[in-house]
């Protein structure tokens, strides 16, 4: 490569990059579906004629991760007939996806007659019909109660859109017209990413592209290399559980194994619990993606994702466990089960990579759905919410309250205001759940939140998958396990508590309280700056009591610290001096 | 004499530009901005430029104190009131993570912290309607806790009080009377826009800078209103100036005060030569600012966020801020090999100190100003009018370790670093024009800052617009554009309604009333209800979307359906489509007064036959544009209507203009230079 060729490299790639943000900036502002729109529920990205991903907006982690495997299962498909003007539709999570109701738009771009480039979107539609509405039964068994499957069909042929397919979607969905709506807003997304590629092209030329391309991935591939080297050699295993299949309360054992070998690494998940009749389930594609996401963050979180960094990956899986599910096992909770492969690979690395990965978090999206009729509009209405809860201790910070899931990424809660003017719904509480406290430590875990629905409609129910609700966030290096997310229904003077909950119905009055666990802790409690205890006391994160019992701190009668007595008293259970 | 005097702070330097109303003569001076006396960097400017403060008849500031407290944290110790049960909103904040792989992501953390944020008993839901009155008792005891705290300032924010302020004024007025020297800021008088975080946030930040931006500002008007009846006015980040009294209430609207400035200038300069429609890029030391102007009217938003990039939400501040997209791409943007080994440009700033490797002051790194140097488009004994003499040895010497890596010449790295910062700003350009559906093609690029005279006909090249103006004063600009601004108010009220279901009186209603609330406010500021101009815009979307689409209302409704019909016309341009059968929801009424104050006439140059001297010539590299001999100009000396094709290099004290080959340009009867280009293949 000569020199002026490196620097339009560059410039071509901030080109590529800006792309990939305009088709999100289109994607929201366009989209009629609350959870893209407000919570972002989506991704854009762009790969090379072989379908790998060179360039992504910032979406969510999980998405961006499956963008090559969708893409290179519509190259196999349509094999010898891509036509410029095509646009391709997919939801097969058994085809590269994820669940039935993230919808991908596939585009490829064409450059004088040549294929060049594909252009992919997407997002989480809010209905594509099945068993419940929003299309995600907590208690399916089969993947045909999750709605209508698209399995990498033709949308668009000569550029037009197929009426029959938006017929045939249309009969098959609840709400037509945000599903709809939210297919016009992918379309309009790919087709602003070829406009872009057109004009590279015309200015660059298609070689310098192409080359383009192979330098990110080149590059992407080499800065992954150098970041493998800061984390020793080693075999690292790690085990856990999978609360609750989605029908069944029982404990599903997972576990894993992951070698790092100078430049490389291998995920192993054999030996992980047979495939399941509940929607917790993931596919291979969800699987790989999940790993990909704590091989990112564990080498170079910050640098632009492109599938050149995940080259020196192999991820180890025999089929037909819940972490590689086959057809026709239900899929519809799969971001439950591939928090936890991300979760398990992180819990392995979590002593070998420090500067990277914290204690373990409350994990689960805790994702609900409030569903019902309006009862002003008479109108259908799905509110679909992840929560955000609890993160993990580092080994010098603190973990963040109320931040969301590993699975999310550039996810938003929702305003209490914004869900009030919308649904027949009044907030009662949003805050850090304190009574329910975090995993104590040197730097203590983050705080779950409490948040407390009304309903105020006749006609609703709801339904919920909520994970780590047994087993507790782990803490690290002698900090203590954090606390456990759940949820209840409490209707007049029944109280009913519990995580996974099927379909439920609601009366007007009904209350739902959504509490998410707070994460675990790093070293022993009983090395904590007493100064950051007693912030915590006069912040009303910790009662004076515990303040003494966890971590050896005695107060005055002014919240200020009385220094002897917490000496005497941490002196007297043997204090150890902190690990370097 | 009779002055209009306009003063702006910058990081390095502060400006001042002033008019004489009877002699219609300009001036301007620039003294070192004197980061812990900002005041007194205003009062060098007057002492340099000779002025008295007794011949002040219009006085107007761009300050940086607000933004200055609070990205320093310095800020007077703030206290939260909410509603009972929502105590944390503000620190939970969106609870997003930006930084989508990095899992030590840390959130941006609350201006008031958990032991000072308070609950009240109270509760009005989205129609405005009490649900549960407001207990006295809770606020009782928020007084007594705010005094054992010693807190100065307390910000009020309750669900729905953009529905309803009726609580929040409540408490205000009781905790005004028992802590009077406390500064108190109530949500609904900062913004009646729905979503309670960034309403608690903006509330907290307005409280948390108010006595600092009061003493400032009480301090400075002392110095300039020295006759006593001279009232003086501050820029807005709506792109309007308001009276000092104003600002004090509500100092959060100057959080941008210096750059929106910039824009506003050049509006202006697009209506003096008649193009309405105007791109203004101002390019500094260490960022590029970016901003469109439509129908010679600034583009205004409420989706500020204050420190907010790629990896970090931010902090939402929802006042009117001119829409402004900022780069790290300046003078001393700083050329490096990332780990990769691939070459970047910024957005790491050699700032003004030690500076680019050129002021040899200690800089080793080489940056975009170096690069300026190489290519001999910079004179390295004419910048900042030859106050400082560039090194090109030690240019030469720091770009050499990026002509090493790249395996070529130092002056061909030279012109690869320029190419970079020449596509980071295009991507920037290309985010408010071309990504919100407008067409460059109907846009004039006007360049400011010391840097954008010398990048601009590059980037209007690539970018396709008409035209490229360089104003005067290009590194005095924000200072200029000050003196074009009018004073301005805006309101903006939540009121979520279908089309269908309103009518053209309760629309007119809701108008109405803000209007009354705008006049009342001149009023206080002795402005006649006849000098007022109102523009009116609603906020609407599709039912079922959130995000809202402005519409303007020009003139008057005839009746409500044409909401509707402006609506779908808007949607369709800024998104490719429309959906006439999908029912359109109104969510915010947008209300605009301006007072008709008199704009400064300016001067016209003379006109004179004949060719100026020529100061000389010099091989530039141009980069795209290739390798050429220019003719040397000082900007001083060109008269009117005067017509150069490129090469062509135009110097001034501030800036340096480049006219490549295959470009041309002329001097307009202000002295303007506007350059034109061939179009690209």
């Amino acid at each position: 490569m000569t020199d002026v060729e490196s620097v339009t490299t560059e410039i071509i790639k901030g080109k590529l990059l800006a792309t990939a943000d305009e088709m999100g900036i289109v994607l929201v502002r366009t989209s009629m579906s609350p959870v893209i729109y407000e919570v972002l529920d989506f991704a854009c990205g762009v790969t090379d004629a072989q379908g790998q991903l060179v360039a992504q907006n910032n979406g969510i982690t999980l998405f961006t991760g499956t963008f090559g495997l969708q893409v290179q299962s519509m190259l196999r498909k349509f094999a010898g007939t891509i036509a410029d003007g095509d646009v391709y539709m997919t939801n097969d999570p058994y085809g590269g996806g994820t669940h039935t109701t993230d919808v991908a738009l596939i585009k490829p771009i064409f450059w004088q007659g040549g294929l060049i480039a594909f252009g992919i979107a997407v997002a989480h539609w809010s209905e594509v019909g099945g068993k419940v509405a929003g299309s995600l039964s907590p208690d399916s068994t089969e993947i045909y109660q999750e709605g209508v499957q698209f399995p990498g069909i033709r949308l668009c042929r000569n550029g037009a859109v197929l009426q029959d397919v938006i017929d045939l979607v249309a009969a098959n969905v609840r709400l037509p017209k945000h599903s709809l709506g939210d297919l016009n807003a992918e379309l309009a997304a790919v087709r602003v990413c070829e406009g872009r590629l057109h004009e590279i092209c015309r200015r660059y030329g298609t070689e310098r592209l192409t080359a383009t391309f192979g330098a990110i991935l080149e590059q992407g591939e080499r800065l992954a290399r150098q970041a493998l080297r800061l984390i020793p050699n080693g075999v690292y295993e790690a085990e856990d559980f999978i609360d609750g299949d989605g029908n069944r309360d029982l404990q599903l054992p997972i576990r894993v194994r992951v070698t790092v070998e100078d430049e490389a690494m291998a995920i192993d998940l054999t030996g992980c619990v047979p495939q399941v009749p509940g929607p917790i389930n993931c596919t291979y594609s969800a699987t790989l993606s999940a790993c990909k996401t704590i091989f990112k963050a564990v080498t170079e979180p910050t640098a632009p994702s492109n599938d050149g960094w995940f080259r020196p990956l192999r991820v180890v899986i025999p089929p037909g466990t819940v972490f590689s599910a086959v057809r026709p096992a239900p899929v519809g909770w799969y971001y439950e089960g591939s928090a936890h492969v991300s979760e398990l690979v992180w819990k392995a690395l979590a002593l070998a990579a420090p500067h990277r990965l914290t204690a373990g978090s409350y994990v689960s999206l805790c994702a609900t759905y409030i569903c019902g009729r309006d009862p002003v509009t008479n109108e259908l209405f799905v509110h679909i919410e992840p929560h955000n809860g609890g993160w993990g201790a580092g080994p010098d910070k603190d973990g963040e309250s109320g931040l969301i899931a590993t699975t999310d990424g550039d996810t938003y809660n929702y305003p209490v205001e914004l869900i009030e003017n919308k649904f027949p719904l009044r907030v009662e509480r949003y805050r850090f759940h304190t009574e329910g406290g975090v995993g104590a430590g040197r730097f203590r875990g983050g705080f779950g939140l409490e948040r407390v629905y009304r309903i105020l409609t006749d006609d609703a129910f709801s339904y919920a998958s909520i994970g780590r609700s047994i087993a507790r966030p782990w803490g690290v290096a002698g900090g203590e396990p954090g606390t456990t997310n759940y949820l209840e229904i409490i209707s007049g003077r029944r109280r009913f508590r519990g995580a996974r909950l099927p379909h439920t119905t609601l009366k007007k009055g009904d209350q739902i309280r959504i509490v998410t666990g707070g994460g675990g802790g790093y070293g022993p409690p009983r090395e904590r700056d007493p100064e950051l205890v007693g912030q915590d006391v006069r912040g009303g994160l910790l009662t004076p009591q515990q303040a003494l019992q966890t971590y050896g701190v005695v107060l005055k009668e002014d919240r200020t610290i009385d220094h002897a007595r917490t000496a005497a008293q941490r002196g007297g259970r043997g204090r150890r001096r902190p690990a370097a | 004499m009779s002055l209009r005097v306009a003063t702006d702070i910058g990081g390095t330097f502060t400006d001042l530009v002033f008019f004489d109303e009877d002699a219609t003569a300009t001036g301007l001076a620039k003294a070192l901005t004197r980061p812990g006396d900002l005041a007194q960097g205003v009062l060098d400017t007057i002492t340099l430029a000779n002025l008295s403060t007794d011949a002040f008849r219009y006085f107007i500031h761009g300050c940086t104190v607000v933004i200055n407290a609070i990205t320093e944290r310095k800020g007077v110790k703030t206290a939260l009131v909410t509603t009972s049960g929502f105590r944390d909103v503000l620190e939970i904040g969106r609870g997003n993570r930006p930084d989508l792989y990095n899992m030590r992501f840390e959130k941006p953390r609350p201006f008031v912290p958990r032991h000072l944020r308070f609950e009240v008993e109270e509760r009005v839901d989205q129609h405005g309607t009490v649900l549960k009155p407001l207990r006295m008792e809770d606020v009782e005891e928020v007084v007594r806790r705010c005094r054992d705290a010693q807190v100065q300032a307390i910000a009020v924010c309750y669900l729905h009080a953009y529905a309803n302020p009726d609580h929040e004024l409540r408490t205000a007025q009781h905790l005004r009377r028992q802590l009077p020297r406390v500064a108190v800021t109530v949500s609904s008088d900062v913004t009646r826009e729905w979503r309670e975080y960034e309403r608690s946030t903006t509330a907290v930040l307005n409280a948390y800078v108010q006595p600092i931006a009061e003493a400032y500002l009480d301090n400075l008007e002392r110095a300039v209103s020295t006759r006593g009846d001279l009232q003086p006015h501050v820029m807005q980040s709506n792109g309007g100036t308001t009276t000092f009294a104003l600002a004090k209430r509500r100092p959060i609207q100057l959080i941008e005060s210096g750059p929106v400035a910039g824009v506003i200038g050049a509006a202006a300069v697009g209506r003096l030569v008649g193009e309405p429609n105007v791109i203004s890029l101002d390019i500094g030391g260490t960022t590029a600012k970016c901003s469109l102007v439509e129908a010679s009217t600034p583009k205004v938003t409420t989706e500020y966020k204050l420190f907010q990039t790629r990896t970090f939400p931010g902090y939402p501040v929802k006042v009117p801020v001119v829409d402004i997209v900022e780069i790290g791409a300046g003078g001393g943007s700083i050329a490096r090999f990332d780990p990769s080994g691939a070459l970047q440009v910024g957005p790491v700033s050699a700032g003004a100190d030690p500076g680019p490797a050129s002021y040899g002051r200690g800089g080793t790194e080489p940056t975009v100003t170096d690069a300026m140097l190489l290519t001999n488009v910079l004179n390295p004994d004419y910048f900042l009018g030859g106050r400082l003499r560039l090194d090109r040895d030690q240019a030469h010497g720091a770009m050499a370790k990026i002509a090493r890596g790249l395996g070529i010449s130092v002056e061909a790295a030279a012109v690869s670093v320029v190419r970079l910062v020449n596509a980071n700003m295009i991507n920037a350009l290309k985010l408010v024009s071309v990504q919100r559906g407008h067409d460059p093609r109907d846009f004039v690029l006007v360049a400011s800052g010391g840097g954008g005279p010398m990048h601009v006909a590059a980037l209007a090249q690539e970018l396709g617009v008409k035209a490229a103006i360089v104003p005067n004063y290009p590194g005095c600009f924000s200072a200029w554009g000050m003196l074009m601004t009018e004073p301005r108010i805006d309101l903006i009220r939540t009121q979520l309604r279908r089309t269908a279901e309103v009518t053209l009186h309760e629309v007119e209603g809701v108008f109405a009333e803000m209007a009354r609330e705008i006049l009342a406010q001149y009023a206080a500021d002795r402005v006649a209800a006849a000098d007022v101009r109102f523009v009116r815009s609603l906020d609407a979307r599709y039912h079922g979307q959130d995000h809202t689409v402005p519409v303007a209302l020009d003139g008057a409704l005839a009746d409500v359906d044409r909401i509707a019909e402006l609506f779908h016309a808007a949607h369709k341009k800024a998104y490719t489509f429309d959906l006439p059968d999908t029912p359109v929801e109104v969510v915010n009424y947008r209300l605009t007064g301006y007072h008709l104050a008199r704009r400064p006439d300016l001067r016209k140059i003379e006109r004179r036959p004949g060719d100026p001297p020529l100061k000389g010539r010099r091989v530039v590299d141009f980069g795209d544009a290739g390798v050429a001999e220019a003719i040397v100009l000082e900007r001083d000396t060109l008269p009117a209507g005067f017509q150069r094709s490129g090469p062509a290099i135009v110097e001034e004290a501030s800036s340096t203009t480049v006219v490549p080959p295959g470009g041309w340009f002329e001097v307009d009867e202000w002295g303007q230079l506007h350059i034109r280009l061939e179009r690209e293949p």
